[in-house]
């Protein structure tokens, strides 16, 4: 069952000529209970995706978007996402350290969009607190209530965020790089977390990530965005076993490998940075950086693939015959 | 806390003490009391006589550390031109005086706070420059012109309030208006540009990812943050409304502690001149303790463990 449906999302920043195209024509899907992964470098647009679903964006930016549904709600009307936020579906964030206000103990902050959606008691919403607070593992979860963000660790302060988005039995959460921030064994125990809880309740998960390691731990489905645009899309053995699009394919020579990149050798890079899609775009936008670039890479670009393997490239046959 | 609270306290004599010297040697640098008690055409020997009944030929720190027995012990002195206790005169005129700074006070508040939120929230829009040039023909308006044009409409035009005294509530409610306007402007900036930076917090977002209503969103989680700084400029701006505004309490005839200052430098009447300045010295140590307190309970990372 398809729970949310994103068509034809573009967020622009400016208008005409000098107009930064930050997302363009993005178009996905996520099934109730699976883990959709959104994978790019930085600048590829993925938190300014996540933030137009919420319609969280900077007053700045312009969204526009041929349809976006929920279930039965469509999410392009003020009331539909009204609805929706914080309620069915959830988000947390990059920066634990200030995603939570400093001014309020975090068992105020837990209940207060609790209470607001489901009308709670406040003694019920802290009690479905405490709970929350224990299904992600916090130890004496009553005295956390009253302690203030200042007084959590980050990998604390992330489980916290993590529980008051479960407050309200969300059917989808949206993880903005939810471990970038922490270090490397907080991020192993939040990345289990969020699969445990994914397991147990069911929730979908739209895990936004630019470390491409952790994609093959969580992921289903992924989707590999360059420079605002969705290049290609599989599910996880799809993309890991059979890259189709340079792309992706660079994107993976940059994991080490255990077994199969020798010791001492070079990990792959890729030269360059994102380029910043202003004014009329046209053409593939990795062709500045990619070792096959033709000059047809300048022109309308061919989405090849059928069913759940999708890629947007000139060159179908030659990654076919393998060129690494 | 205890012993935080027993070091700000130990600090706050400390400076209400220095300021009780500076204000004593400055006041004795300013000029000779004896002479203007005198009157113009004194005779020396009148003079020589005035220096000696109020022991003004005592060597400084004589005079300021008797004084400062006295004021320990609640005894203020007798003013030289006033010729009655210096603790009776400031009782009669203190209550006006803060009465009006408390009222214009508020006033500032209520019109610097809604006006300072909706500036941030809107900001960049029309909305924005509306608040802003409210605030600022506050700050372009002299205090006196708004005065007289308030009491040209409202106590002359519309005989709705009377435009001078202190007798009842009612004479309290045009001084407060002009110099609550007066005042408004540096509070008004403060909260817009205090908001403008907590609505660009990530907490903000998460609130909004929350699903909390806007109006939520701005006045308990942004505007929270957004009050430490304001908190601060309270203390400061009470502390200077208690220490009397001049040309206030006088088109108003409001008899307050303004008003008796300025006469008491005209008459160099030195018990009165230190008493107000060292009311006002504690006033402001204690405003800024009350301030720090304040700011303790709306942001916990300020309280010291």
């Amino acid at each position: 069952m398809t729970l949310l449906t994103v068509d034809k999302l573009s967020v622009d920043f400016g208008r005409g000529a000098t107009a930064l195209h930050a997302v363009r024509d993005l178009s996905f899907c996520v099934a109730e209970g699976e883990t959709l992964c959104i994978v790019g470098e930085s600048g590829c647009g993925k938190s300014m995706t996540s933030l137009a679903i919420m319609d969280l964006l900077p007053r700045i930016a312009r969204r526009s978007v041929a349809g976006m549904t929920m279930g039965e709600t469509d999410l392009t009307r003020p009331g539909g996402i009204r609805a929706v936020r914080g309620n069915q579906m959830a988000m947390i964030f990059q920066e634990p350290m200030t995603a939570l206000n400093p001014a309020f103990p975090i068992g105020d902050q837990m209940t207060e969009a609790y209470i607001h959606h489901s009308g709670a008691t406040p003694a019920a919403a802290r009690a479905r607190a405490i709970e929350m607070l224990n299904e992600v593992g916090i130890a004496s979860p009553e005295k956390r209530l009253g302690q203030y963000p200042h007084q959590l660790s980050g990998g604390l302060r992330q489980r916290v965020m993590i529980a008051m988005a479960l407050m309200t039995s969300p059917k989808l959460l949206i993880a903005d790089e939810p471990t970038t921030a922490l270090d490397v064994t907080i991020q192993a125990q939040i990345l289990r977390l969020l699969r445990d809880l994914q397991k147990r309740l069911g929730i979908a998960i739209i895990f936004i990530t630019h470390d491409l390691g952790l994609v093959s731990r969580i992921a289903d489905r992924v989707v590999v965005m360059y420079a605002g645009t969705r290049v290609e899309e599989g599910n996880v053995a799809e993309i890991f076993d059979n890259p189709r699009h340079p792309y992706t394919r660079a994107l993976i020579d940059c994991i080490p490998q255990p077994g199969k990149t020798e010791r001492g050798a070079m990990l792959g890079t890729i030269p360059g940075v994102v380029p910043a899609m202003i004014g009329d775009v046209r053409g593939c936008a990795f062709r500045t950086r990619c070792a096959l670039a033709t000059a047809g890479c300048e022109g309308v670009i061919p989405t090849h693939g059928t069913g759940s393997h999708q890629w947007v490239c000139l060159h179908e046959t030659t990654l076919q015959e393998g060129t690494t | 806390m205890l012993i935080y609270l027993s070091k700000r306290l130990g600090l706050s004599v400390l400076v209400a003490l220095f300021a009780s010297i500076l204000a004593f040697s400055l006041l004795r640098l300013q000029g000779n009391a004896a002479s203007a008690l005198a009157g113009e055409g004194a005779r020396p020997e009148d003079i020589a006589l005035i220096i000696q009944t109020y022991g003004l030929d005592r060597p400084l720190v004589v005079q300021y550390l008797s004084w400062l027995g006295d004021v320990l012990q609640g005894d203020f002195g007798t003013s030289y031109f006033f010729r009655s206790p210096v603790a009776d005169l400031i009782l009669a005129k203190v209550g006006n005086t803060v009465i009006l700074a408390l009222a214009s006070l508020s006033i500032a508040l209520c019109l610097a706070i809604p006006l300072g939120v909706l500036a941030a929230v809107y900001s960049g829009t029309w909305i924005d420059r509306i608040c802003v040039l409210i605030s600022l023909m506050g700050q372009a308006l002299p205090s006196f012109f708004l005065a007289l044009c308030l009491i040209m409409v409202f106590a002359i035009k519309l005989r709705w309030l009377p435009a001078s005294g202190d007798a009842s509530w009612r004479h309290f409610v045009l001084p407060a208006l002009t110099l609550g306007y007066y005042i408004t402007p540096p509070f008004m900036r403060l909260v817009r540009a205090g908001m403008i930076d907590a609505l660009g917090n990530d907490y903000v977002r998460t609130a909004r990812a929350k699903g909390l209503p806007g109006y939520r969103v701005v006045t308990k989680h942004a505007l929270r943050n957004a009050l430490v700084p304001v908190v601060g400029l309270v203390a400061v701006q009470l502390g200077l409304l208690i220490g009397g505004s001049v040309v206030i309490e006088s088109i108003f005839a409001l008899d307050g502690l303004g008003y008796l200052a300025y006469q008491s430098i005209g008459y160099r009447d030195f018990p009165v001149l230190q008493a107000v300045v060292l009311l006002l010295a504690v006033v402001y140590v204690v405003l800024v303790l009350l301030a720090d307190l304040v700011n303790a309970w709306i942001d916990p990372r300020l309280r010291v463990s």
